[in-house]
C-alpha cells in the first residue's frame, strides 16, 4: 500500500499524463497540484502569518484615520492664480490667521486634480470660515472655471466619534452577515462545508487587518467597509471550489476509485485556473482604482476602497485554495465512513496492483476478466466525475438517449456519460 | 424550459435583454427631466453635507419615530436656510443633511441646535409683518388694535403684570450676558453650551442683538405706548417674514421673554415653491407656559363632528395643571374680546409659530385642535407636537464642504479607473479565452449598459445618489460580472476536455455553471444587502452599487451571454484552436474521443 499521505492523482480519463508546463497543467485542471496532500505545511504557514498578524494588532496597533480621531481636514487647490501653491506658504497662511499651528500639510494627487490637504485639530465653524477667508484672500486657489474661488476650498470637520459609530454599525452586519451566509452555505451545502468557508474567512479577515497593522496603512471608515466586502468577495471563491467538490463528491462512497481527499484535490486543482483568474480578474480594476485613486486624487475613498479589497482578494483566493478545502478534507475525515472508505479504496488499489503484477507474470491467463474489471473501473471513474448528475432524472435519461442515439453508439457500454442508472 | 435542459432559444432570450433594455432607456429619456444623468453624491459635483446624530437626553437609542420627527425639523430649518436641492435623509441614527452646489450652504453647518417646543400666549397677531415695517396708515391701525388688545388682556387676567415683571426681569439678564448663559429649553440643558460654542462671535452678537429687541420686555407692557413701539421695532427685525428670512433668533429664544415670531411657512415638508411665496403671518407672544416635555402625546385622527382632521393632545400632571390655566385665562380673554377675535395659544417651534389654535374655553385633561387640517397637516401637527416631549438633541458628526473642483476631480477619477478597469479586464479574457473573450467583454458591457439607466432611474424615482463609494463599488463589480462567465467558460472547457464538441459542450456545462453563479453570486448579494441594511455612512453607496450590479450580472448572464455562448457554439471559427482559446483542452478532447473510438472499436471486434 502506498503511504497514506501521497495520492496518486491522474484525471480519471487521461490515464497517460503527459508532462505539461506549470501554466499548461493550471490550464488543463488536470489535478497535477497535490494541494490536500500537503496540507501540513498550509496549516502551519496560516498559523505563523496568523500569529504574526495578531501579534502586530496587539502591540502595533492601527493607525487611524480623522475620523476616529476627530479634527478637521482642509483642502484646496494646488494650483492657484500665483501658479502653484507652496506647502509651507500654506502652513504659514495657517499659522498666521489661527494662531496656531495645523497637525499636517502635504500635497496629494498629481496634475490638475492635486490637492494640498491641511490636518488639523478640531477648527469650530468660526475658525474654519477664517481659515477660508485667509487662504482665499492669500493663496487664490482655482476653481473649476479657472479663476480664484472660495468655494474652491473643501473643508470637513469631523468628531471622533463617527469612525466608532461606522464601525460599530459595520461590526453588526458582520455579525448578522456572517449568520445568515453560515446558515446560507449549511442549508447550500452541509454543515462542515459552512465551518470551513466561515474558519476561511476569519483567515481573510484577520490577514487583511493585519497586514494593515504592519504596514501602518491608515484604517478609514472605508477600510471598514472595503473588509466587510471582502468577506463576500472571499466566500464568492469558496463557494466556488466546493461547489465543485460537492460535485466530485457525489456517490463517492459507493465506488471505491477515489478517497474523499484525492476527490477534493481533484476539484482544487479543477478549479485552480477560475480562482486565479477570478482573482485576476478582480483585482485588476481594484488595481485601476488604487492606481488612479492615488495617482490622481492622493488619497481618500478610492484608494481606501481599492487598498484593502487588493489585500482580500489575494488573501481570500490563497485561502479559499490552501485553507478551506484542507479544513474541510480534515473536519469530514473525521467521520468513520469516511475513514472506512478511505481504507476501502487502499485496499482495492492494492489488489488491483496485486493483480495486474500477477498478471505481468502470466500473461495469457484471464484477459477478459481484466478487461470487464478495467471497463467496469472506468464506468465508475466517468459516472463520478462527469457532470451533469444533478439533472432531473428524466431529463438525464433524455439527453443521455439523444445523445447516444445522435453518436450512433448503441448503449450497453459505458460511454464516460452518465446514463442516469446508477451501477454497483 | 424546453427539453432537454441546458438547451434553450437563444433569439428569444436576445430579443427579452434587448426589450428590457429599450424599456430602461425609454424610461430614461422620456420621463422625470429626460437627462440621462445620474444624481451625483455631494462628494462628486461639491456642496455641503452635514451628519448629525440625534441623541436622547438619557442617552438612550432614540426610537424610529422620534427620529422621523427630527428628520422633519432639520429639514425645516434647511428650508428655512433658502437653499435649492438640500435634502435630509434619515440613516440608522443619523440625520444626514445634503446641500448640492457652493452657496449659502455652509450655514447648514449650524442647523444642530435643539429643537425647542413651548406653547405661548398669543399677544397680538397674526398679522402682516411687511404691512406693520412698512408703517402705513394699516400699521398704526393694527398697532392700536394690538395695543389695545394687550390691554384688554392684561386686563382680565389677575397674573400678567406679575408674568411680565418677571420675564422683564429676566430679560435684562439676558441681553447682557449674551447667548452662553442664558437659560435654555428644560430638556435639552446640557446640550445647550455645545451649541453655543459651534457658533462664532459673530453669531452669538446677531443673537443677542435679535434678543435685545425681538424678546424685548416691553412687548408685554401695560403701557399701550411702549408695547406698541417695541412691536414696530421687532417687526422691523422679521423682515417680512420673507422666505429666505434667515432667523438668528431660531432656536434661540429665551423662553422666559416675550417673543416676535413669524408664522412657520405653511409647507414646511418643501413642496410646492408658491406657497412659501406667501407672506407669513407674524405674531407677538408671551412667555412659554408649558414647554414641550409636558406634552404627554399627540396623535392625529378623522375629526369625528365635522370634516376634516383633528389633532388630539395629552399632557403631563404638571403640564394639564398649567394648560387648564392657560385656556382659563385665554377663554376669558375670549369672551372679553368676542368671538370673532378669540384668544390665541401659540406653538412655538424653533422661534416660529407652528399653529396658533383659538381658545374658547378652559380645557383640562386631553384636548382637540380642530381646523382646516388636511391629513398630512394633522399628522405633521401632531409629529412634533410629539416631539416636545422627547426633545432630541443633535451632535455634529462629520459636516463637510466639497469644492465642486475637487468633486469634478474625484468624478474623473473615478471614470478613468472604471475604464483602465474594464479595458484591463477586457484585454485579459482576450489574451487568455480569445474568441471567447470577445463574448465576455461584450457581456460587460451590455451589464454596464443596463446598470446605467437602473441609476439613473434610480435617482429619480427613490433618489439614490450616486457618491464616490457608489462608483467603487460599480468599478469593482466588474470582477464579480467577469467572473459569471469566467465559471460559465470554464465548465464549457471542462466538457471540451471530456471529447465533446463546443456544440455539445455548451448546454450541458451551462446547466452546472448556472448552479455555481446563482450560489457565488447569492454570496456577494447577502453581503450586500446586509451592508446596505445596517451599515452607516458612505458604505449604503458602496453596498448598493455591488448589488446592483450583481443582480444585473445575473440578467446578463442568463439573457445575454448564455444565448450568445448557444449561438457561438454553432460558429465554425470556435475550432480554431488559435482563435478559439481552447487548443489545448481540445487536444486532449480529441485525445480522449479518440482512446473512445478505439475501445469501442475494440469492443466491437471482440
Amino acid at each position: 500500500m502506498a503511504d497514506e499521505k501521497t495520492y496518486s492523482l491522474a484525471t480519471p480519463i487521461d490515464q497517460e499524463p503527459k508532462k505539461h508546463s506549470v501554466f499548461a497543467r493550471l490550464y488543463m485542471g488536470t489535478g497535477a497540484f497535490n494541494i490536500v496532500g500537503r496540507r501540513k505545511i498550509w496549516y502551519s504557514a496560516t498559523v505563523v502569518l496568523l500569529l504574526v498578524c495578531i501579534g502586530s494588532m496587539i502591540f502595533r496597533g492601527f493607525n487611524p484615520s480623522i475620523e476616529f480621531v476627530g479634527g478637521t481636514k482642509i483642502q484646496l487647490p494646488a494650483v492657484s492664480a500665483e501658479g502653484r501653491l507652496d506647502v509651507d506658504r500654506v502652513e504659514e497662511v495657517f499659522a498666521d490667521t489661527l494662531g496656531k499651528d495645523p497637525v499636517a500639510v502635504q500635497e496629494v494627487g498629481s496634475g490638475p486634480d492635486a490637492t494640498i490637504d491641511i490636518r488639523s485639530e478640531t477648527l469650530t465653524n468660526a475658525e474654519v470660515a477664517k481659515l477660508k477667508d485667509a487662504l482665499y484672500e492669500q493663496l487664490q486657489p482655482l476653481g473649476t472655471d479657472g479663476e480664484p474661488d472660495r468655494a474652491a476650498i473643501s473643508d470637513r470637520a469631523l468628531s471622533g466619534s463617527w469612525g466608532g459609530e461606522i464601525t460599530e454599525q459595520a461590526i453588526i452586519a458582520l455579525v448578522v452577515f456572517l449568520a445568515l451566509v453560515g446558515l446560507f452555505l449549511a442549508f447550500y451545502f452541509e454543515r462542515w462545508m459552512a465551518v470551513s468557508a466561515l474558519l476561511a474567512l476569519g483567515f481573510d479577515l484577520t490577514t487583511t487587518a493585519g497586514v494593515y497593522s504592519l504596514v501602518g496603512f491608515e484604517v478609514t471608515p472605508s477600510t471598514v467597509i472595503g473588509l466587510l466586502t471582502i468577506l463576500g468577495f472571499s466566500l464568492y471563491d469558496t463557494v466556488v471550489v466546493f461547489d465543485k467538490i460537492k460535485e466530485n463528491s457525489k456517490n463517492l462512497l459507493d465506488l471505491t476509485r477515489m478517497t474523499f481527499p484525492e476527490a477534493a484535490n481533484l476539484a482544487v486543482n479543477q478549479v485552480l485556473m477560475r480562482s486565479i483568474n477570478t482573482s485576476l480578474v478582480t483585482l485588476l480594476p481594484v488595481l485601476a482604482l488604487l492606481v488612479i485613486g492615488v495617482g490622481m486624487l492622493g488619497a481618500g475613498t478610492l484608494k481606501d476602497l481599492a487598498l484593502v479589497m487588493s489585500v482580500g482578494t489575494v488573501a481570500g483566493t490563497v485561502s479559499s485554495v490552501l485553507l478551506a478545502t484542507p479544513l474541510l478534507v480534515d473536519f469530514k475525515m473525521r467521520y468513520p465512513e469516511y475513514r472506512e472508505h478511505e481504507r476501502r479504496v487502499m485496499e482495492r488499489r492494492a489488489q488491483t496492483q496485486q493483480r495486474k503484477g500477477q498478471l505481468n507474470e502470466q500473461i495469457s491467463v484471464d484477459e477478459e476478466t481484466l478487461e470487464a474489471e478495467m471497463r467496469r473501473e472506468r464506468a465508475y471513474a466517468a459516472a463520478s466525475s462527469v457532470p451533469g448528475r444533478t439533472l432531473r432524472r428524466i431529463d438525464q435519461q433524455r439527453v443521455a438517449g439523444k445523445e447516444a442515439r445522435r453518436s450512433g453508439r448503441g448503449s450497453g457500454r459505458p460511454t464516460g456519460k452518465p446514463t442516469g442508472k446508477r451501477r454497483r | 424550459m424546453a427539453p432537454p435542459a441546458g438547451t434553450i432559444r437563444p433569439w428569444r432570450h436576445l430579443a427579452i435583454f434587448l426589450l428590457i433594455g429599450i424599456v430602461l432607456y425609454g424610461l430614461v429619456f422620456f420621463t422625470g427631466d429626460g437627462k440621462p444623468v445620474p444624481k451625483l453624491g455631494i462628494d462628486l459635483q461639491g456642496g455641503t453635507s452635514v451628519v448629525l446624530t440625534a441623541r436622547t437626553p438619557d442617552g438612550s437609542d432614540p426610537s424610529r419615530e422620534s427620529l422621523n420627527t427630527a428628520r422633519a425639523i432639520i429639514n425645516q430649518r434647511v428650508d428655512g436656510l433658502g437653499v435649492g436641492g438640500a435634502e435630509v435623509v434619515l440613516d440608522g441614527n443619523n440625520i444626514v443633511i445634503t446641500v448640492p452646489g457652493s452657496g449659502n450652504a455652509e450655514q447648514a453647518k449650524t442647523l444642530s441646535q435643539t429643537a425647542k417646543l413651548g406653547f405661548r400666549e398669543v399677544i397680538a397677531g397674526p398679522f402682516d409683518p411687511a404691512a406693520v415695517a412698512a408703517g402705513g396708515d394699516e400699521k398704526s391701525e393694527a398697532d392700536d388694535e394690538k395695543a389695545e388688545k394687550g390691554d384688554k388682556s392684561s386686563g382680565s387676567s389677575g397674573d400678567k403684570p406679575d408674568s411680565g415683571k418677571k420675564s422683564g426681569s429676566d430679560a435684562d439678564k439676558g441681553s447682557s450676558s449674551g447667548g452662553g448663559s442664558a437659560p435654555a429649553g428644560q430638556g435639552a440643558l446640557a446640550q445647550q453650551p455645545d451649541n453655543d460654542d459651534d457658533l462664532d462671535e459673530q453669531t452669538k452678537k446677531e443673537i443677542a442683538a435679535a434678543r435685545k429687541v425681538r424678546q424685548h420686555k416691553d412687548l408685554a407692557s401695560q403701557d399701550p405706548a411702549k408695547q406698541r413701539a417695541a412691536i414696530e421695532r421687532a417687526v422691523k427685525e422679521l423682515q417680512g417674514c420673507a422666505k429666505n428670512f434667515d432667523d438668528p433668533l431660531r432656536g434661540n429664544d429665551l423662553p422666559d421673554l416675550p417673543l416676535v415670531a413669524c408664522q412657520r411657512p405653511s409647507d414646511a415638508a418643501g413642496s410646492s415653491e408658491d406657497a412659501a411665496d406667501e407672506p407669513r403671518q407674524a405674531y407677538v407672544l408671551g412667555p412659554v407656559v408649558l414647554d414641550g416635555t409636558m406634552v404627554a402625546s399627540s396623535t392625529s385622527s378623522v375629526n369625528p363632528d365635522s370634516v376634516g382632521y383633528q389633532v388630539n393632545i395629552d399632557f403631563t400632571s404638571e403640564g394639564n395643571d398649567k394648560w387648564s390655566e392657560l385656556t382659563a385665562k385665554l377663554a376669558q380673554k375670549s369672551q372679553l374680546q368676542g368671538l370673532d377675535n378669540p384668544a390665541r395659544v401659540a406653538f412655538v417651534l424653533d422661534t416660529e409659530v407652528v399653529s396658533a389654535p383659538s381658545v374658547t374655553q378652559q380645557i383640562s385633561g386631553s384636548t382637540r385642535i380642530t381646523g382646516d387640517f388636511t391629513e398630512q397637516e394633522a399628522r405633521e401637527l401632531a409629529e412634533i407636537l410629539k416631539y416636545g416631549s422627547l426633545p432630541l438633541s443633535f451632535e455634529t458628526q462629520d459636516a463637510q464642504s466639497v469644492s465642486p473642483t475637487l468633486g469634478l476631480s474625484s468624478l474623473r477619477a473615478g471614470l478613468i479607473a472604471g475604464f483602465i478597469g474594464l479595458a484591463l479586464v477586457a484585454l485579459y479574457c482576450l489574451f487568455y479565452y480569445r474568441l471567447l473573450g470577445v463574448l465576455l467583454f461584450a457581456s460587460l458591457i451590455f451589464t454596464a449598459a443596463v446598470v446605467y439607466p437602473v441609476i439613473v432611474l434610480l435617482g429619480r424615482s427613490v433618489g439614490y445618489t450616486l457618491d464616490l463609494a457608489g462608483v467603487a463599488g460599480l468599478i469593482i463589480s466588474i470582477g464579480v460580472t467577469a467572473d459569471s462567465f469566467i465559471i460559465y467558460f470554464e465548465r464549457i472547457k471542462d466538457e471540451i476536455r471530456d471529447g465533446r464538441s463546443v456544440r455539445s459542450a455548451v448546454p450541458r456545462a451551462w446547466v452546472r455553471a448556472r448552479r455555481t453563479i446563482l450560489s457565488a453570486d447569492a454570496v456577494v448579494l447577502i453581503a450586500a444587502v446586509v451592508l446596505y441594511i445596517l451599515a452607516i455612512g458612505q458604505v449604503k453607496g458602496f453596498a448598493f452599487t455591488v448589488g446592483l450590479s450583481t443582480a444585473l450580472d445575473l440578467t446578463v448572464v442568463f439573457l445575454v451571454t448564455h444565448p450568445l455562448m448557444v449561438l457561438a457554439g454553432n460558429w465554425k471559427i470556435l475550432s480554431n484552436r488559435a482563435l478559439s482559446g481552447l487548443g489545448l483542452v481540445q487536444d486532449e478532447g480529441n485525445l480522449a474521443a479518440a482512446r473512445r473510438k478505439a475501445r469501442t472499436a475494440t469492443a466491437k471486434g471482440v
